[in-house]
């Protein structure tokens, strides 16, 4: 080890006034009726605004579980997790679906985009069920996302990355406070993959909180400045990166032997 | 890798002098090489010992030589480069056997070196990212394969953690035979 790694002391994106916490689990415990796979065993854990945040685990690690859990998808079994200072174990189940369509926003591995309406209508649903004409906002996102040409088309008609930037489309067009990604990538080829977690590197940029939930520590490395690892239900390592300009040669060396005799 | 027949693969297009030799060698491996022009210099000389270079020309401007390829040095770079690398994995970093023996004198638990390994990892997929993106910003396709390669292997090197970590590795006590 040759002292230039140093973690725990770099933070990535943030408010002007340092960082603000958007999410916090508090000794989070997630049990399944008859086995252990995907139980969390108390967690806790706090997660800044303008973060993009990985959590890295094995199959059956507990990652989707936590992802799972900050949507409002599932309820713990103990333990509490707020969400933008809203204590989710407060609202019933009107209250927590409001939540997720008002301030959440999901992406999965296989896009799951409603077959019979085309990819605007199916960008619009969430506004829609707010009661909210967002066209001016889907126009937007259409744009930014590279898929206007294709809005009128059914999702059957859509590659696999056009149809994943539908399914982004969708998570924001209510401006969510949290952006959650389950393996958005699991379902594309590396080129296309890469495509759209530039795509979110993009719009963290812009601010937004992204906690991504993936196997590929190439893609979060590469993205997320924070990396939380998950393994039997709990957090076995939280790792805040650094991002420092390095010489080629400080991060990689080609050894050289000389000619013998 | 053999500074040998990376000369010999640079001469193949050009006669070089030695100096350009090591800017052509930089210029397609990004700065990620450190030989020296003295290294470069004495490889020369060996090549045009053993018959495989030869001088091009006269010495010029303050004693510069150039050197080209003759056609041993020609068949002796198609043979290398025909030839897969096969011979025995190289591992050339502490930590195989840094573990290995942390494991027989710790006898006990590894999760914590183990853990902080991982974090090393981590930062050089991070480091490793933004350097591949770097030089595909700047065109540099070479070096942004080479990276490729490195981004590759430190992630086989992270899962191996991963597995150790997840066989409670250590912590059944060193074998002693």
């Amino acid at each position: 080890m040759d002292g230039r790694i140093v973690v725990g002391t770099f933070r990535d994106g943030g408010g002007e006034n340092g960082m603000s916490e958007l999410v916090r689990l508090t000794d989070v415990t997630k049990v399944y009726q008859g086995g252990l796979t995907g139980a969390l065993n108390g967690i806790s854990v706090s997660i800044e605004k303008g973060e993009f945040t990985a959590i890295m685990g094995p199959s059956g690690s507990g990652k989707s579980t936590m992802l799972n859990l900050v949507a409002g998808l599932d309820r713990p079994t103990s333990g509490t997790i707020a969400v933008g200072g809203t204590d989710l174990g407060k609202l019933g189940e009107a209250g927590l679906a409001r939540f997720r369509r008002d301030h959440i926003g999901f992406v999965f591995q296989f896009f799951y985009l409603l077959p019979n309406l085309t990819a605007l209508e199916n960008i619009l649903i969430p506004a829609q069920l707010m009661g909210n004409v967002a066209t001016a906002r889907a126009a937007e996102l259409l744009d930014q996302l590279g898929i206007t040409d294709v809005a009128d088309r059914y999702p059957a008609r859509l590659s696999g990355g056009q149809q994943q930037r539908v399914a982004v489309a969708r998570a924001l067009i209510n401006n969510p406070m949290l952006l959650l990604a389950d393996e958005p990538t699991g379902a594309l080829d590396t080129h296309t993959g890469e495509q759209v977690m530039e795509l979110l590197a993009g719009l963290h940029r812009q601010g937004q909180t992204i906690l991504l939930v993936t196997h590929d520590a190439k893609l979060a490395t590469r993205h997320a400045a924070r990396v939380i690892s998950v393994m039997d239900g709990k957090i076995v390592d939280d790792a805040r990166l650094e991002s420092p300009e390095r010489a080629p040669s400080d991060v990689i060396r080609v050894r050289t032997e000389e000619v013998s005799r | 890798m053999s500074l040998k027949y990376g000369v010999l693969g640079l001469l193949k297009g050009e006669p070089l002098h030695g100096y350009e030799v090591k800017n052509r060698f930089e210029a397609m491996l990004g700065g990620t090489w450190d030989v020296n022009i003295g290294q470069i210099y004495t490889t020369l000389q060996r090549l045009e010992r053993d018959g495989l270079v030869r001088p091009a020309g006269p010495r010029g401007d303050r004693g510069k030589q150039l050197y080209e390829l003759s056609p041993e040095g020609q068949k002796a770079l198609d043979q290398w480069l025909a030839q897969p690398d096969s011979g025995p994995q190289q591992l050339h970093e502490d930590i195989y056997v840094k573990l290995l023996l942390a494991a027989r004198i710790a006898n006990g638990d590894l999760q914590g070196m183990l853990a902080r390994q991982k974090r090393a990892y981590l930062q050089r997929l991070r480091d490793l990212n933004r350097l591949e993106e770097r030089a595909r910003r700047d065109g540099r396709l070479d070096l942004a394969r080479l990276v490729r390669g490195a981004l590759l292997h430190t992630e086989a090197d992270l899962k191996w953690m991963d597995e150790l970590s997840s066989e409670r590795f250590g912590t059944e006590g060193a074998k002693t035979e």
